[in-house]
């Protein structure tokens, strides 16, 4: 089964004096998917840049509107996902708690929609 | 593939009620073997499913409990339960949670949802003090059920605790039923019917579970009915203060109305009527106005304060509640006591003790 894990965190921490470079969790995720690359279990992803360049288009009956910034405003916003194929949910899970993070953060894991 | 298959089934939409739903068939099944209602009672217990479904899910696959049933016994809504189910079935069905017991790494994590699950299922079948009613043989289950649990996690105080509770409980089971049929209460049975090479079976399991020395409130309730057995016989006076310590302990664990409802009981014997009484009206009664026993406790309580007419309503509401046939009978003959209490010779002989008395 697939499964898409939605990362979100605190940008804000990557302005902090004593927290880990970006560069540093980059490394680290790199290091990751080649270990999932090696497992067999990694079907994609990507790491996305921060949420101040995002541009969110919002339809409505009134017609299309674009505003500057993420869908929602929330401490933790979306930064990355994987997409990976493994047996069940608990696997799944054991994935996401492998993943790191400069501070807190959270996986959200969702099953992808089967093909067949 | 067979077993995913069969708990694939139990998945399936629930039917309106009441039609008999294939789950109901399927739970009612007596050929499924401990095993299996324990890999379906580790699928209901994911982490994944929400905490207030679990229980609720697992009454619903594994004990066959209509819809009704358990929201009465969880204090919700008929729709909002049904919903509640509907939405866990889908999560489980949907998000790919596994249908295989999970590896021991894994039970530190998931043995307190299943503790929980079990014991609301079981409290569930011990309501019915005569066991006559639809849950009994599942009462009997429940022993074979913890047996298993408690083989598989032996380093699990709580686990341990709750397999010598149920043996605890249903030692009690031939003295909790009078011969006319009405219940009896706890401090009113006759200790030489409990069954007592069950009482040492759970002595055994509950001594196992103190010896890993990590206190838990799973061990607090076994301990609660161990104290009643060290009562030989009704001329022993019955341990109150001991019975009102473990219940003032196990509220330091978690605030709890049911617990404070039990504690209610043990405190009108120590502090009487009156104090116990006060501590009912701090209880928040919109969570237990659809609970028989807060009723039938008030009722009792106002009965020994005179407030005759007060109690004969609180047994009213009582039995407006259906309760199981041997507490309906115990309740009726309470209410007909106080209503009767100038010319008690009137009396049916079915409310009379052994001895002609009361």
């Amino acid at each position: 089964m697939q499964y898409a894990l939605l990362l979100y965190e605190n940008e804000a921490i990557y302005a902090e004096a004593d927290a880990p470079s970006l560069e540093a969790i980059i490394t680290a995720h790199q290091a990751l998917a080649s270990e999932l690359a090696a497992e067999g279990v990694l079907r994609g992803g990507q790491g996305l840049k921060s949420s101040d360049t995002a541009t969110t288009l919002r339809r409505s009956r009134g017609g299309d509107t674009l505003h500057d910034g993420p869908y929602a405003e929330a401490r933790e916003q979306l930064g990355g996902f994987y997409l990976i194929e493994v047996p069940d949910l608990d696997a799944a899970l054991a994935i996401a708690k492998r993943i790191p993070f400069a501070g807190d953060g959270s996986v959200e894991v969702r099953p992808v929609i089967d093909e067949d | 593939m067979i077993r995913k298959r069969s708990v694939r089934r139990r998945l399936a939409p629930d039917a309106p009620e009441p039609e008999p739903s294939i789950e109901a068939q399927l739970a009612s099944d007596t050929r499924l073997i401990p095993d299996e209602r324990l890999r379906l009672i580790f699928v209901c217990c994911h982490p994944a499913v929400a905490p207030e479904a679990r229980a609720a899910l697992t009454l619903r696959l594994v004990c066959g409990l209509s819809v009704a049933e358990i929201a009465r016994a969880f204090l919700v809504s008929e729709p909002a339960m049904f919903q509640r189910l509907t939405r866990a079935k889908r999560k489980i069905a949907q998000a790919g949670v596994s249908f295989e017991v999970p590896g021991p790494q894994a039970w530190p994590e998931r043995i307190d949802a299943v503790l929980s699950t079990l014991e609301i299922a079981y409290a569930r079948a011990h309501e019915d003090a005569a066991g006559l009613g639809a849950h009994a043989g599942y009462a009997r289950e429940m022993l074979g059920l913890t047996a298993v649990l408690a083989d598989l996690l032996p380093d699990e105080p709580e686990a341990l605790a709750f397999a010598a509770l149920v043996r605890f409980a249903e030692a009690r089971r031939p003295a909790r039923v009078d011969t006319g049929g009405a219940m009896v209460p706890l401090d009113q049975q006759d200790p030489e019917l409990w069954n007592r090479a069950l009482i040492a079976e759970g002595d055994a399991l509950l001594r196992r579970a103190a010896k890993l020395n990590r206190p838990g409130p799973r061990q607090l309730r076994s301990a609660l009915h161990a104290a009643w057995f060290r009562r030989r016989s009704l001329t022993e006076p019955p341990p109150w203060s001991a019975i009102l310590a473990l219940y003032d302990m196990l509220l330091t664990w978690r605030e709890d109305p049911f617990v404070r409802l039990n504690r209610a009981v043990a405190l009108a014997e120590i502090a009487g009527p009156a104090t116990a009484l006060a501590e009912l009206e701090t209880l928040d009664a919109a969570r237990l106005a659809d609970f028989q026993p807060f009723h039938a406790v008030r009722a009792s309580l106002l009965a020994r304060l005179g407030r005759r007419d007060e109690a004969l309503l609180a047994y009213d509401r009582a039995l407006a509640l259906g309760p199981a046939e041997a507490e309906r009978r115990w309740l009726i003959c309470r209410r007909m006591e106080l209503r009767e209490s100038h010319h008690s010779a009137d009396l049916p002989g079915e409310c009379r003790g052994p001895d002609g008395k009361l």
